[in-house]
């Protein structure tokens, strides 16, 4: 999950791509480095961040073609030596994905005599393209290319320059994202459109086992078989000030307050509350279909799994379908039984999660209706899915998903409901007081947010803290899970999401009044028992923060903080309570300085297995 | 040309609706009025926008993020406490730089139209530029004495009448106000005026000169000033543009814009100038009547009636309903058969002024959830986040925070 870029044009690189990579580098931020061509081969890399790749590049470095690379290490420690661009002789390489094959392809190019500076998988690629170019006869950088990817067992998104041939970059894609955007007698590419948003709208996607080449004022495609390849150009609606700061501190906090309007813009014009009913135009699957399924499938990773836990209860409930969580990348290696009458929902925020779109791919392969859950227009996923969902929630930069995951929610309601109506598990009335409730969430939220300094006081509390417990039941259970990955992934505390009952069977035991719990205890069928569970802690001597209604006077007896959010529906408090927990994460992350948008050893868009 | 709006501020006589936004981001005719504010300097080409933004900013930084979707590039500045504009325009210092020729300073919570910041840059001279204009009650402003165009006095909330020129608070400075604005003493209501700063500049003999404009300026002073602000606003609205979708049956006469995926359903009559932003969902049955503006994700249950009157978002509004120059917070819902009466010539309570208007019904603040049934008698309001139990006539003004049993 690096970030690649590439420019070729009428204008000065080495800006572009280091403005470029800069956008990029949620994708990973371990070291960096560019390319440029101009008559001869520059290469500048340089462990650690963007900015001090910056500091080593000289000041008046010209060249109009250059490829850039920012890295989150798989194969080799994050070190200089490591980085990206990858040379040979003339040819200078970048890659996104991993080489599986590559220990294989080192002994057999150190054979033929050439020398490894580094210890990453993408060196072979170089020189292996090195070896293609002049092995029989001299070949063209294209064809080497072509020549060289077939040779690779794994994934990658490349690509390539090479001083003999000036005024082309090459490139080839499988299972890594890559995308072309054209400017005006300028071309780019980039791990995804973020990178190209301030110079271009106008994008293609590069499918799997595609090769080609980009020239100042030309793109050529090329398949597997060396056919030429025509591609529609896609425009993209997203704006560049959403990929901004706009005045927050943080790109996570600003993604927080983004949510009364992402969640907004995930349900406009699907919800009739006069009707009952959720609209889902988007979704092809006809109604016979929905009523004949017999299981569902959720498959996903990280926040997305979360998201996936409370859809199971939702699906069950509300369509009245039995409903598995897997764990994409157990999924693949597991061995699911599958007839065909499953639907899969996968749920992956960048729409390029490695394990996830393997899993989506296996159970296609059953003959399983899929709907894919994702945040990005074009992506992977969208062109392996039957159907696809898209959470409206623009680009999400914080590597720590926020708006995402409450979008994925708002989806799995929409299409929980949708599918209860047509199963006829949900009556009209129960759906309206559903898409009432939904609908009133943003303003709910919206409260929640006015109230964050209540919250910013209680994060005070872990901000010393070694370990951390959340728990929750039924609905609030996957809010639990949530709450604690959130913690732990910015604040580095160690946190356990569990379900309150589990507690007694062996959890219990690390309870001490130097573990803060945090409860989850709005109202619910599950309330007086959640209550209980809170006993049960708080006879540890633990110290119990409760998420509960605004107008619940009950709790405050029984805990010593409450974190107070607006009552909603049963089923719907989980997304409140969610936004209440991702501003306490924050604010802990804050009190403790930690590096909130770009957490240690994370990336955001896991496109590696 | 760069500008510095002054967006800091809460605006506490707007409240109860400035409790949980600023008065910038009060909305007339569906947009804040920092937008009215920040198209009218793109209308003059002046692209570059120094935001200095303080009490609940977030709200401010949500809606226009970094401009882009409103044509210009904003910088946002935080002043930490709220101590006079010459503290505010301060803030800005590190980002005006010295050899600039000029900068605007606007305060990001009056209407202004595109021709007022004309008639400034037009009418500059000397170190530094006030525009004015005319009013004939000028009890509550800054009032203007000069000779010619030269500024020779500036009065605070002038006892007698001295002048009909006022201060809109919009100025032209060069980059050296900055030092002037650092000698500035504190005034005796413990606040760095730039009122002040100008007075010492005149004092000490500096070219200060007034640039006068006869275009709308309009200052919400009070919250219910917001619907006269709105009715103006709207008067001007040709737009008739349906973006969302309207039901056979459907009455609209007038200028209306209805923004997209919002419904309005069969037998609902809409009489103009009226905009109903996205996400709504309005009737069947409903009747809307003119200068009325609704927000986005607002919902409107049939047999109910609103004339007049400012809807935030997300409101809920339920069936047999009257509302009527009023104003709704966002996210306040109410019961079946909520009505709110309307009152002409009110004296209204504040504190220990009392304070007229013209017409008015009630102000809820955000977030209040009313119970069916409930009747408003004019002129008292509902602050923020009250919850008032079906059955109950309001006849006195209800606190923030309240159960109304």
């Amino acid at each position: 999950m690096c970030g690649i870029v590439g420019y070729i044009g009428d204008g000065q690189a080495v800006p572009i791509l280091l403005e470029s990579l800069k956008m990029l580098e949620y994708r990973g931020y371990d070291s960096a480095g560019i390319s440029i061509l101009n008559g001869t081969l520059e290469t500048y890399k340089m462990a650690g961040r963007i900015k001090n790749l910056e500091t080593i590049i000289p000041e008046n470095t010209q060249g109009s073609i250059g490829i850039g690379h920012t890295r989150w290490a798989t194969h080799g420690k994050p070190e200089t030596k490591n980085s990206h661009p990858h040379t040979s002789s003339n040819i200078s390489v970048v890659h996104n994905g991993i080489i599986e094959n590559y220990m294989e392809l080192k002994e057999r190019l150190i054979g033929l005599g050439y020398e490894f500076k580094s210890d990453t998988d993408t060196e072979v690629i170089a020189h292996l393209l090195h070896f293609n170019m002049h092995n029989s006869g001299e070949k063209c950088l294209l064809d080497s290319l072509a020549e060289t990817v077939k040779e690779l067992v794994g994934s990658y998104a490349i690509a390539a320059l090479c001083a003999d041939e000036p005024d082309i970059m090459a490139f080839a894609r499988k299972n890594s994202p890559l995308v072309i955007g054209i400017g005006k007698g300028s071309n780019y590419a980039a791990s995804d459109v973020t990178a190209l948003l301030k110079h271009t709208k106008e994008v293609i996607y590069i499918s799997d086992n595609e090769v080609g080449f980009l020239k100042a004022d030309s793109i050529s495609i090329f398949d597997h078989d060396g056919n030429s390849v025509s591609r529609n150009t896609e425009t993209i609606e997203w704006t560049l000030e959403a990929a901004e700061k706009a005045g927050y501190e943080h790109f996570m906090l600003k993604e927080i307050h983004e949510q009364p309007t992402s969640i907004q813009n995930t349900f406009a014009g699907k919800l009739s509350e006069l009707e009952g009913t959720v609209t889902l135009d988007e979704l092809y699957l006809e109604t016979d279909e929905i009523k004949r399924l017999k299981r569902a499938t959720i498959i996903a990773c990280g926040t997305s799994w979360n998201a996936g836990t409370l859809g199971k209860y939702l699906f069950e409930k509300l369509a009245g379908l039995h409903t598995d969580v897997e764990t994409a990348s157990e999924f693949r290696y597991g061995n699911p039984v599958l007839c065909g009458e499953e639907l899969t929902i996968a749920i992956t925020q960048s729409g390029e999660t490695a394990d996830t779109l393997a899993a989506v791919r296996s159970s296609s392969s059953y003959g399983c209706r899929s709907i894919a859950i994702t945040n990005v227009v074009g992506s992977t996923i969208t062109r392996e899915s039957d159907s696809v969902l898209y959470t409206r929630s623009g680009p999400e930069i914080g590597v720590a998903a926020t708006k995402t995951f409450t979008a994925q929610l708002i989806a799995l309601y929409m299409l929980a409901i949708h599918l209860g109506r047509i199963r006829g598990v949900v009556s009209a009335n129960e759906a309206r007081d559903l898409i009432v409730a939904m609908k009133r969430l943003p303003g709910q939220i919206q409260k929640i947010l006015n109230r964050k300094d209540a919250i910013k006081e209680c994060a005070t509390l872990f901000s010393d803290k070694r370990d951390c417990f959340f728990i929750g039941r039924y609905l609030n259970y996957p809010v639990a899970l949530e709450g604690a990955l959130k913690l732990k992934e910015i604040s580095y505390i160690h946190a356990e999401g569990y379900a309150a009952g589990e507690l007694k069977h062996g959890p219990l035991a690390l309870i001490t009044d130097e573990t803060p719990v945090v409860a989850i205890a709005t109202r619910g069928h599950t309330y007086e028992k959640i209550l209980s569970n809170i006993k049960e802690v708080k006879a540890r001597n633990a110290t119990v923060i409760a998420v509960a209604d605004d107008d619940d006077t009950e709790i405050e007896k029984y805990v010593d903080i409450v974190i107070r959010v607006p009552p909603s529906h049963e089923l719907l408090a989980p997304v409140l309570s969610s936004v209440a927990l991702q501003l306490l994460s924050y604010y802990t992350a804050l009190a403790r300085d930690c590096s909130i948008d770009k957490p240690r050893n994370l990336a955001k868009s896991v496109t590696v297995e | 040309m760069k500008a510095v709006i002054l967006a800091a501020g809460e605006g506490k006589r707007c409240r109860p609706l400035t409790l949980t936004r600023s008065k910038v981001m009060l909305p007339v005719a569906n947009k804040p009025i920092l937008e009215h504010v920040i198209n009218a300097l793109v209308k003059n080409d002046i692209q570059d926008i120094i935001l200095v933004v303080g009490y609940e900013k977030e709200r401010i930084m949500d809606y226009f993020e970094d401009g882009l979707n409103f044509g210009v590039k904003i910088e946002y500045i935080e002043q930490k406490t709220q101590i006079g504009t010459a503290h505010a325009i301060s803030q800005a210092r590190q980002m005006i730089a010295q050899d600039e020729e000029n900068f605007i300073v606007v305060n990001g919570d009056n209407i202004i139209g595109p021709d007022a910041i004309y008639d400034l840059i037009s009418g500059a001279q000397g170190d530094a530029t006030i525009l004015t204009c005319k009013k004939d009650d000028v009890s509550n402003y800054g009032v203007i004495v000069a000779k010619g165009k030269r500024v020779k006095e500036i009065i605070e909330k002038p006892k007698t009448l001295v002048s009909h020129l006022i201060n809109t608070g919009i100025y032209l400075f060069r980059p050296k106000i900055f030092e002037l604005i650092e000698r500035t003493p504190i005034s005796t209501t413990g606040e760095y005026a730039i009122t002040d700063t100008l007075q010492a500049m005149i004092d000490n003999g500096m070219d200060v000169t007034m640039a006068e404009t006869n275009t709308e300026w309009l200052d919400a002073v009070y919250s219910w000033n917001l619907l006269e602000a709105n009715t103006i606003v709207l008067s001007d609205l040709e737009a008739d543009n349906k973006e969302g979708k309207v039901e056979s049956g459907v009455n609209i006469k007038g200028a209306v814009f209805i923004g997209k995926n919002t419904i309005i359903r069969a037998g609902s009559y809409i009489v103009g100038p009226v905009i109903i932003g996205d996400n709504c969902d309005i009737g069947p049955n409903v009747v809307i009547l003119p200068s009325t503006c609704i927000g986005n994700n607002v919902s409107i249950a049939s047999f109910s009636y609103v004339k007049n009157s400012i809807l935030m978002n997300d409101v809920r509004i339920s069936t047999h309903s009257n509302i009527s120059c009023s104003v709704m917070g966002s996210n306040v819902s109410t019961g079946p058969n909520f009505i709110t009466e309307e009152g002409k010539d009110m004296l209204i309570q504040i504190e220990r002024d009392l304070l007229s208007a013209e017409k008015l019904g009630t102000i809820i603040g955000d977030d209040s959830e009313i119970g069916g049934n409930v009747l408003v008698r004019a002129g008292n309001m509902i602050s923020a986040n009250c919850r008032i139990s079906s059955g109950k006539t309001i006849t006195e003004d209800i606190p923030t925070n309240s159960i109304v049993i």
